[in-house]
């Protein structure tokens, strides 16, 4: 036999052997799965060294990190999205997680661990994708990389200190309902007012909500809490919630807002022959008085085509596709601080 | 026409699958005006010329490999050559070039008043009609009329493709460009209908992308265009009532116009006389209840990309009500 013949028959052999081997591991059982004695030293070792790395090489770059990560109504919106969805595992500041989640393997870090030696553009990452084998979860909607931002806004905060005194205030329960803890008289001005939308609207959005028709990680996490049975009623009460009283110290809507909200452009189709006085359809809702910063990131979403909703959802994209920047400012701006009609004034 | 019929005389048969294009609305070889009667004329002179040369040269090879075969003297020889390979050549483009070159301006003979300009959409055409010392113009779209025995301006942009319009029976085309403004006249005289065609490859939908025009006397026109001019009829029926409603509550009025109501939209066709144009959608459909209906639901099964949405969510009545109320249009 050649020399390079018995290397073949060698290598070939111990492919054998390794695979049979590893058969054996995975269909006879082998392998202790049990989290009771944790991973050995060099195991968690390399996992975790591979996890920082990563995160490091894909967090986004720096300058995508908005400028309004301080804003209180951005850190409110987090911490109160915190609060529901992932308070269980990190537990809020100060506080610790509770026995079973500690048992975890690995164990989810405490908050202000979590924090401490990430910046901004890395705990975006790091929240949206999730971190595969450890348990933390991606963001539960496509494309929502936007909404990410008032988590991590909440979590800068934690980082510069927020303390459990701050965190019991910015995520007090309102005696409204859990919804209102964000909507209601408390609400964040970041979250949208509720009683200027129809029930039919509401349920329409709900409904987009909980089979995904329309992404948004806090408000898919938000709607499963609530029983599906329930939404229709859960309309009706959502739309006649009274929201928070804002003070926005509005940026005086642009001049050409109001022309384009009335007759539209040879590319604009005019926002108000919707979402006018004048038009009673239900499931189309009403703008004005709407939240500022809401209505903005809306108007971005449709116009990138993230956006989904109910069946007329098609026409939002045809109709934002041409703004600039500038206009859906403009447009936000003005339908902010256009009056709230009277909803039972026929005309 | 005359041509074609006596082409067509010659065999009953085969020619009028041949000739299939000679007729109908959209022939040029059926001028109903003096642009097209011009280009008509030219094809016909340039058609029977060749005609004739070919048989010349023929008839030559002809005669001098079978009929004479002798030598001819150089002299002889050359004559023929300089003759019927320089000089006549020569002659024949020399004055068909002359001929074209003074004829080229009365395509762009400037109007008698009338100015229609024409903006190629993304499938349609945006019209605009500007009678004389108008301050705003009588907009309609995706049909085009024209005044018989007068020169009519055509003043042509395009929205974001290069289009082109063209009506064969009419004359010639011109190239509609984003940002610039092209200009095409025509005078056309016989009354009747034509239709016209985007002839520039533009996107998706470019085949679908027709219009009719309409050539009516001049009395006739102003009636017309005075008609155009007004404001939309209001709903009679309780089904035109409700089909109004619904063309308001499912926002319609945000792109489209219809005057005399609150739809005041740009985007899109204005639909203030829907009901009096010959054709839907540019050319593809007519302006009656199946047809509106199954645009109205379908918009991008039927023409692939088109701007407006299908609105597949309205059922079968409430489409019928929106189709009779755009049937009102009158």
């Amino acid at each position: 036999m050649s020399r390079l013949r018995v290397i073949a028959v060698t290598l070939a052999a111990a492919a054998g052997i390794a695979a049979l081997a590893g058969a054996a591991v995975v269909f006879l059982g082998l392998y202790n799965t049990s989290a009771k004695s944790g991973h050995w030293a060099i195991t968690g070792w390399v996992l975790h060294t591979t996890f920082e790395n990563a995160v490091e090489l894909r967090a986004p770059p720096p300058k995508a990190v908005p400028d309004d990560l301080e804003d209180p109504a951005l850190i409110e919106l987090g911490a109160r999205h915190f609060d529901s969805a992932c308070r269980m595992c990190h537990a809020s500041p100060g506080q610790v997680a509770g026995a079973t989640v500690r048992a975890m393997v690995p164990p989810p870090p405490q908050i202000e661990r979590a924090t401490a030696n990430w910046q901004p553009a890395e705990m975006h990452w790091i929240v949206e994708q999730g971190v595969k084998m450890s348990g933390m979860p991606a963001w539960p909607a496509e494309g929502r990389g936007d909404e990410v931002w008032a988590v991590v806004a909440f979590l800068s905060a934690v980082k510069r200190g927020l303390g459990p005194a701050d965190y019991a205030t910015l995520t007090e329960p309102s005696p409204q309902g859990y919804c209102a803890g964000c909507h209601g008289r408390q609400g964040t001005v970041r979250a949208p007012r509720l009683d200027i939308l129809s029930p039919e609207y509401i349920a329409t959005a709900l409904r987009a909500y909980r089979t995904g028709a329309r992404p948004s990680g806090i408000m898919a996490h938000a709607i499963s809490q609530v029983d599906p049975a329930a939404d229709a009623r859960l309309a009706a009460d959502l739309s006649d919630l009274p929201p928070a009283p804002r003070d926005e110290n509005g940026q005086a809507p642009a001049a050409d807002a109001e022309a384009i909200a009335r007759t539209g452009s040879i590319d604009i189709p005019a926002c108000l022959s919707c979402h006018g006085p004048g038009n009673r359809n239900p499931l189309i809702p009403s703008l004005d008085g709407q939240v500022r910063a809401y209505l903005e990131q809306q108007l971005f979403l449709w116009r990138d085509g993230r956006r989904g909703g109910g069946a007329r959802a098609v026409l939002m994209h045809e109709a934002a596709d041409a703004l600039t920047d500038v206009q859906i400012r403009a447009l936000a701006a003005y339908f902010a601080e256009r009056g709230v009609p009277d909803r039972n004034d026929p005309e | 026409m005359s041509i074609c019929r006596r082409i067509r005389a010659l065999h009953p048969v085969a020619l009028p699958l041949l000739l299939g294009g000679c007729d109908g609305p959209q022939s040029a070889l059926r001028p109903g005006g003096q642009d097209a009667a011009q280009l008509y004329l030219l094809f016909v002179v340039m058609l029977v010329g060749a005609v004739v040369l070919w048989l010349a040269l023929n008839g030559l090879f002809f005669y001098f490999t079978r009929v004479n075969q002798q030598q001819f003297s150089l002299r002889h020889g050359n004559r023929i050559i300089i003759g019927a390979g320089v000089i006549l050549p020569t002659v024949v483009v020399g004055s068909l070039l002359a001929w074209g070159l003074s004829i080229m301006p009365s395509q762009r003979a400037p109007g008698d008043g009338l100015v229609i300009r024409v903006t190629g959409e993304e499938w349609w055409w945006r019209v605009e009609y500007w009678p004389p010392g108008a301050d705003a113009p009588i907009v309609s779209a995706n049909e085009i009329r024209f005044p018989a025995g007068s020169r009519t301006e055509l003043r042509l942009t395009a929205r974001t493709y290069i289009h082109s319009l063209w009506i064969p029976s009419l004359g010639g085309k011109m190239d509609m460009i984003p940002g610039r403004e092209t200009v095409l006249t025509l005078h056309p005289d016989l009354e009747g209908f034509y239709r016209g065609q985007c002839a520039e490859f533009c996107g998706a939908s470019h085949a679908m992308m027709a219009f009719e025009s309409v050539v009516m006397a001049p009395d006739d026109f102003d009636a017309w265009l005075a008609h155009e001019a007004a404001p939309a009829s209001r709903p009679q029926t309780p089904m035109q009532v409700r089909g109004q409603d619904i063309f308001r509550d499912e926002g319609c009025g945000a792109c489209h116009a219809i005057r005399g109501t609150e739809f005041t939209g740009s985007v899109g066709p204005d639909l203030t006389h829907l009901a009096s144009r010959h054709s839907l959608a540019a050319g593809i459909m007519e302006v009656e209840r199946d047809d509106l209906m199954r645009w109205i639901a379908h918009t991008r099964d039927i023409k692939p990309q088109v701007a407006m949405p299908p609105y597949d969510w309205l059922d079968a009545e409430e489409l019928a009500a929106l189709a009779a109320y755009l049937e009102s249009l009158e």
